[in-house]
């Protein structure tokens, strides 16, 4: 039995030094080294598969054009994965990050998912003066209170994806209100009534704040109440329940959790007499039809990415991605414009040199797949016409299409934009009440 | 104090090791400097602290808490939040930490010394949930799931930091090994194996269950908030299931009820699960299924596992002595044969 025992150890001390050191080394490549960008995100999740995929396909198309111009030499890049486990530990977030920096020696980050591992993840990138381009978190103050107040500091932080959640909001209202005059105008109404349901999370209470201001102010509706489920609640039966009672012609949405599976499934279950709008991520998921059995059908959310054309850029990328990856991609595949911004701003550079690359970066004006990307003081990425405007789907019978900015909002005419579409069933009692 | 080291310290083999190991990451830094290496051996001091105050509760005195990391949660909140609000410095904002999770301590202490085995561990499994629910609650305060962000840093550089939790986490190991070694340990240990006899000798039990759970809290406070400060953020991970039963496994593997157990188990698999990276895909795999092979076969610890076999107990006075003495160092009594109790291996002479 000792035998037994200590063959064992030694057996598994073996193996954990072979897994320590036998991976077998690249060999050393001719010609200059490649630069190597480190994509972090939960790579077990939907989210950090997109980080990857996104900043793959850039790689790709990159490296195939001979790799970027560094003063007199073209570099590849080179992508390293970094695996945060942030939804689950953010500690493990920073220390992955810590060590893709000073053992695996990337030249510049991006990614970035959950705020509460981002938040330590960018801390460690900027102790080591590294570009850090966030493509996944929304919080403002990942740059707000940060780049404006410490400068020196925190000058390496960028963000292309998503826009600032300030900013989803608007997006959100702009919707709210196009939805209403269509309301109006279909179902005869003269003051629609409005019902927030959010998830008791905090990054959205500073958009129900606002609503609760402008619904009945700026757009002329009336406010029946807010419902606040968990972030992972399994029945929302009571809250639709109640939504319905209060007489409620449109749910506002805030979800970013599973509950907004839950919710849409049982919205169309229940036969809920109301629209349903705003911000559910899970509804920016291919997957989300079968998840709700088709029960989520109209319903209709902010988003990122859509088979619309935004540019001329937009579409192959789109098409390109879910034939390759059988998704489409979620906002954190922004790492594809990011790779694409870093790798111009260093040509622009002709150098690595992070300062050199951050007044580069401060110069960046693209013409990207989400619109034209420009980052504003706090280097954040600009929102509004004319820049990035964000999107909003709405799945109509199986397919997710396109229904905002719709042509002529601020003097836009995105291409393959469709009309929002009410659920029949919605008409039919509001019509028939009426009667 | 030379005769100490020579006559206690340096005579039995884990003791060597230990001390080795001790010097070793002192000397550290004179080795390499890499942020990374020093990050992780710094994480390490702090849960150790963590996952050695979980022992002290639970390992001496029997209190089973399944929601320990309801102390470390709250330190570091209280850390985070007194030095974003009132812009304390950590050494005080720790202390502070420390402080705070002695009361929820008491708090959660005194309706908890009603309950016994799985009642007492289901009762503190919910603590940390209803402070979750809190944080929850109350987002404008709390920082909701983003957490509370933007702290000062433990201190200014990662050699500073290194030093400072090494440090910390001798010193508040050494100080929890003596509270065990001493008359309170002692009660603490009777406590667990029977605590009706206990009372029975007129010792007010309740008082002592109570000290030891604030003194578990003061530790892991202590910890909380060093971690806070390091990573510069307080968040609601902090207070998640996983993160309490991080503890007990480092605990189980290092070896229950020796307070310098856990310390082992934190600087073997915390290092281990780093260097699993290089298997992204069944990194925790891995790592459970090495957990789970090692405790089949040293189903105390390992160091109560290298302890036995390195270390004999004299068939006498129970001493420990180094393998390779034939006589006892105490007594002198020659040691043929390693004592054997139940679940103990033993060794052929």
């Amino acid at each position: 039995m000792h035998k037994v025992t200590s063959a064992l150890l030694v057996l598994v001390m073996g193996l954990t030094a072979v897994l320590a050191t036998g991976c077998p080394r690249r060999q050393e490549a001719v010609g200059p080294p490649p630069i190597k960008i480190g994509i972090a995100g939960p790579m077990a999740f939907l989210q950090g598969e997109h980080h990857w995929y996104g900043a793959l396909m850039a790689q790709e198309e990159i490296n195939a054009a001979g790799g970027v111009q560094v003063g007199d030499t073209k570099r590849l890049i080179e992508l390293v994965k970094i695996d945060t486990n942030e939804i689950l530990s953010p500690e493990d977030a920073a220390t992955a990050v810590e060590k893709a920096i000073t053992v695996d020696k990337v030249d510049f980050l991006m990614g970035g998912f959950r705020t509460e591992g981002v938040f330590p993840m960018t801390e460690v990138a900027m102790d080591h003066k590294k570009i850090f381009m966030i493509c996944g978190s929304a919080t403002n103050e990942l740059l707000e209170g940060r780049v404006d107040k410490d400068y020196e500091r925190y000058k390496y932080l960028f963000r292309v994806t998503p826009i600032r959640s300030t900013d989803l909001a608007k997006v959100c209202f702009e919707m709210l209100g196009y939805v209403g005059v269509i309301m109006r105008q279909a179902l005869g109404l003269e003051k629609p009534k409005v019902a927030i349901l959010a998830e008791r999370l905090l990054w959205n209470e500073a958009m129900i704040a606002a609503a609760q201001q402008l619904i009945p102010t700026r757009l002329g509706m009336e406010l029946v109440g807010v419902w606040r489920p968990s972030a992972t609640a399994t029945d929302v039966t009571a809250e639709l329940t109640a939504i319905k009672a209060a007489g409620a012609h449109i749910i506002f949405t805030i979800n970013s959790g599973p509950v907004g599976i839950t919710y849409a499934r049982q919205w169309g279950e229940l036969e809920i007499p109301a629209v349903s709008i705003g911000i559910n991520v899970e509804a920016q998921k291919l997957g989300f039809w079968d998840a709700t059995q088709g029960y989520g059908n109209y319903d209709t959310t902010l988003n990122t990415y859509g088979k619309v054309r935004i540019t001329d850029l937009t579409l192959p990328f789109y098409d390109q991605f879910v034939e390759r990856f059988g998704e489409c991609p979620a906002y954190t595949a922004g790492t594809y414009e990011a790779l694409h911004i870093l790798a111009a701003a260093i040509e622009r550079a002709a150098t690595l040199d992070a300062d050199a690359v951050v007044a580069e970066l401060e110069k960046t004006d693209k013409h990207s797949a989400t619109g034209r990307i420009v980052f504003d003081n706090l280097h954040d990425v600009t929102w509004g016409p004319g820049y990035v405007t964000g999107i909003m789907t709405q799945w109509q019978d199986g397919e997710l299409v396109v229904v905002w900015p719709y042509p002529g909002w601020q003097g836009l005419h995105y291409e393959g934009v469709v009309s929002y579409k009410i659920p029949p069933r919605v008409v039919q009692y509001w019509l028939g009440q009426s009667k | 104090m030379w005769r100490y080291v020579t006559g206690e310290l340096l005579v039995l083999p884990t003791r060597v090791v230990g001390l080795a190991a001790c010097l070793g990451l002192l000397a550290l830094p004179l080795v390499t400097r890499d942020p990374y290496v020093l990050r992780v051996v710094t994480l390490a001091s702090i849960l150790a602290v963590f996952a050695a105050s979980w022992d002290l509760l639970t390992g001496f005195s029997g209190q089973i808490n399944l929601g320990h990391a309801l102390f470390f949660g709250v330190a570091a909140y209280t850390s985070a939040l007194l030095n974003l609000r009132l812009g304390l410095s950590p050494w005080l904002t720790i202390l502070a930490g420390g402080a705070m999770a002695v009361l929820v301590a008491l708090v959660v202490g005194i309706p908890c010394l009603r309950l016994k085995g799985p009642y007492l561990s289901l009762a503190t499994l919910a603590f940390p949930i209803m402070l979750t629910g809190l944080i929850f609650a109350f987002p404008g305060f709390f920082g909701g799931e983003l957490g509370v962000s933007g702290l000062t840093r433990l201190a200014g550089t990662r050699l500073r930091e290194y030093y400072l939790a090494l440090g910390a986490m001798l010193v508040l190991v050494f100080a929890m090994w003596k509270i065990t070694d001493s008359r309170l340990g002692i009660i603490f240990h009777a406590i667990r194996e029977d605590e009706v006899a206990v009372r029975a000798s007129g010792i007010n039990t309740t008082r002592y269950k109570l000290l030891a759970f604030c003194l578990s809290g003061l530790f892991a406070g202590l910890a909380g908030g060093m971690y806070a400060h390091f990573l510069r953020i307080a968040g609601p991970a902090l207070l998640a299931m996983f993160f309490s039963f991080q503890a007990i496994i480092w605990t189980i593997f290092g070896g229950v009820a020796t307070i310098y157990g856990p310390v082992v188990g934190v600087f073997i698999l915390y290092p281990v699960l780093e260097i699993l990276r290089v298997v992204r895909e069944i990194r925790m795999l891995g790592f459970a299924l090495m957990v789970l092979v090692l405790l089949r076969f040293m189903p105390e610890g390992i160091v109560p596992w290298l302890e036995h076999r390195l270390e004999p107990e004299c068939p006498r006075c129970r001493s420990r002595n180094a393998f390779t003495r034939r006589s006892c160092r105490v007594c002198g009594t020659a040691m043929g044969r390693p004592s054997s109790c139940p679940g103990r291996a033993t060794r052929s002479a």
